[in-house]
């Protein structure tokens, strides 16, 4: 091959070099360039955090915080508030103290009991396995139990308790979890603070179906995961 | 009998007499080794207006090597297409993949994206972030045979040394089109619309050639043909490793995110027993210390199936002791997410935590089934939960149970106690979180490196 011929050779390779090279150079450069001044992708997306709903107003965490504290669930003083407590900590009327929990319907369960028993019968069972299992991103497990009128006040307030320990060791001896210690706080309210009105009987019970007056409403341990980050 | 005879367009290149200005009729054809590249062959011969000489004709012979450059311009299209996809995500983000046969089609089929992020679609991943893409020495060969193609085509004295050797040249991304679809086929189980472009290109870039080289006519070519073809080979390998010796000098090396990592898991105990075992990383590996490793997954993910592929490709994941967190983007267990991007993944990640020691089959049926069970997810939870069961038989009762649920729950939690992005796939290594940016094309890269500096489990 003489040298003009050679020379003709080169030329295409040349360009089937050239016209590579320097798309390749300018992509890589346009990808050191973003490289350079692109933030981080993981900085898009959010972190994993306990949940916090739209109901959870400055009020109402100050009032659950308070609860929490002085109920022995977020110290080791103790477990659960009685009724005196209740009404020193909250600072609030009982219609008050009823209204916090009005926008958690849908979290709430009522676990209803027989008058002056404190057992819970099978729908009670499965009504609290269901509440805890329905934790999502919650902190705080509420049980508020009461006893309906009948009967001495103190008969009543040792009522409450034995029904809101009653949850309690259910969830302890079912789930078997050490978070339970720390994470369930409970208030027993008896006859004196704050009664549920018999419109709470739409709401979520265990014994649905059944015949419900303000008695029978009463006789009962309101349990909600309350969905604010505290 | 021909009457061989010199190029029509003679130049004293053509001559072997130096000294001679006029073109020399030859009776016979020349023996020796240079003389080959100076006769034309495989036009008919036509009688000259002086009616003296016979002169090669412009014929349908010759529009061959040109559709051997259409072909590996094709090729070249393809390629680039391919590799400008590839040199996009060097900068770590996530970009739309060129996947149309019709380049700038709007074709967004998975395929292409499977294939660029495989383990099949760059060399050298260990050593180089993202590795050298193979699209890359493709476009080189292309670029080459286009350019040969098209010297072939203006050479007025064509002769089979020229056309065997484009035909041995397009054999190349033939064999390499054949591999990498028979690897499409086996290994990734679909097909990117680039990378059949290529194939295609190679085949009719073969063919064409193949045609070129029949329609030249049998010369003695004697030992002058090997010469030639090593220099031109030599051309070629020239442009190819140009193009990777380019790259390699060009490609961004600066990485802060591999040498520092995302983060730290600072509450590593599993208090709560939710992190299951990966079967494949407990198997012994001869001579070879394990480093503990967290993968965060969703098992209807197909990010995470892709990661667990790229790790198993890799070789990899074999030194690594792994751990699964199930963190299912679907908001029926994950108040984290408001819609489901995977339904039916709580009900699955459920299966997993009910029977510990099946976790992992439960996985690899999970990802083997994704489309369908999500599809289970979306619109029949029941049945979702029904093909579980039946298909693992030692989960029956505990699905859908208040404790599956608790489970589930905790491995939440698990990720909220540690501050974890709401994303999966995840990877934690020796307790290091490897950036999202390092987790596709640069996961060999960076994991090599981080193996290297943690602590192995004895």
């Amino acid at each position: 091959m003489g040298a003009m011929s050679y020379v003709s050779h080169l030329v295409p390779l040349a360009l089937a070099l050239a016209v590579p090279a320097v798309m390749v150079s300018g992509w890589l450069s346009d990808a050191e360039a973003r490289l350079a001044v692109e933030e981080p992708r993981q900085s898009k997306a959010i972190t994993a955090t306990v949940a916090e709903e739209g109901y959870c107003t400055a009020d109402l965490k100050r009032i659950v915080r308070r609860i929490a504290g002085a109920c022995g669930l977020l110290g080791e003083q103790g477990r659960g508030c009685r009724p005196a407590d209740a009404t020193k900590v909250v600072s609030l009327q009982g219609e008050e103290f009823n209204a916090l929990f009005l926008p958690l319907q849908d979290r709430v369960r009522i676990i209803q009991y027989d008058m002056g028993k404190s057992e819970l019968d099978e729908g009670a069972l499965r009504a609290v396995e269901e509440a805890w299992a329905d934790r999502g991103g919650a902190s705080f497990f509420f049980v508020v139990s009461r006893a309906s009128p009948e009967g001495s006040t103190d008969k009543n307030r040792e009522l409450s308790e034995a029904r809101a320990k009653a949850v309690l060791d259910h969830l302890m001896k079912r789930f078997n979890d050490p978070d339970i210690e720390r994470q369930v706080g409970l208030l027993w309210l008896g006859e004196e603070f704050a009664q549920l009105d018999d419109k709470f009987c739409d709401w979520k019970r265990s014994r649905t179906g059944e015949k419900c007056d303000a008695n029978e409403i009463n006789r009962s341990a309101f349990i909600a995961w309350i969905d604010c980050a505290i | 009998m021909f009457l061989w005879e010199r190029a029509c367009r003679p130049t004293s290149e053509t001559m072997h007499d130096p000294g001679s200005q006029l073109p020399l009729p030859l009776k016979d054809p020349p023996q020796g080794p240079g003389d080959v590249a100076d006769y034309q062959v495989d036009a008919p011969k036509q009688r000259t207006p002086t009616g003296s000489h016979e002169v090669p004709a412009r014929s349908g012979g010759r529009i061959w090597p040109w559709l051997v450059v259409v072909a590996a311009l094709l090729g070249c299209v393809y390629s680039a297409l391919s590799t400008h996809s590839f040199i996009m995500r060097l900068d770590g983000q996530t970009h739309a993949v060129a996947c149309a046969i019709l380049p700038g089609d709007a074709d967004q089929s998975t395929g292409c994206v499977t294939a660029l992020l495989s383990p099949y679609s760059s060399v050298f991943r260990t050593s180089m972030w993202g590795g050298i893409p193979i699209s890359l020495p493709s476009f080189g060969v292309f670029a080459f045979i286009a350019a040969f193609a098209a010297w072939v085509g203006l050479k007025k004295d064509r002769m089979r040394v020229d056309t065997g050797f484009l035909l041995l040249a397009t054999l190349l991304p033939v064999g390499a089109s054949a591999f990498f679809a028979y690897i499409s086929a086996t290994r990734l189980g679909e097909f990117c619309s680039t990378c059949v472009g290529i194939y295609i290109a190679s085949g009719l870039g073969f063919i064409f050639a193949l045609i070129a080289h029949i329609r030249t006519q049998r010369t003695p070519d004697g030992v002058g043909r090997w010469g030639r073809w090593f220099l031109w080979f030599f051309e070629g390998a020239a442009i190819v490793g140009t193009l990777v010796l380019l790259y390699i000098m060009l490609a961004p090396s600066d990485r802060e995110s591999v040498a520092r990592g995302c983060g730290e898991l600072v509450k590593r105990e599993d208090e709560a027993k939710i992190l299951l075992k990966k079967r494949d990383s407990t198997e012994a590996v001869a001579g070879a210390a394990k480093v503990p490793a967290l993968v965060v997954v969703d098992p209807l993910c197909p990010s995470c199936k892709g990661l667990d592929e790229r790790l198993l490709a890799s070789g990899l994941g074999a030194r690594l002791d792994i751990d699964l967190l199930l963190f299912p983007l679907d908001s029926k267990c994950n108040w984290m997410v408001k819609s489901s991007p995977h339904p039916g993944a709580c009900l699955v990640s459920e299966a997993m935590l009910c029977a510990p020691e099946s976790a992992h089959r439960v996985l690899e049926y999970a990802y083997a089934n994704q489309e369908r069970l999500l599809e289970l997810g979306k619109t029949n939870e029941s049945a979702l939960k029904a093909d579980l069961e039946q298909k693992f038989p030692d989960v029956k009762g505990c699905v859908g149970s208040a404790a599956a649920k608790a489970k589930v729950n905790k491995s939440l939690r698990f990720a909220v106690a540690n501050a974890m992005p709401v994303m999966t796939p995840q990877l934690f290594v020796a307790g290091s979180r490897i950036c999202d940016e390092d987790t596709d094309l640069g996961l060999e890269f960076t994991l090599t490196r981080m193996l290297d500096r943690s602590s192995p489990v004895q």
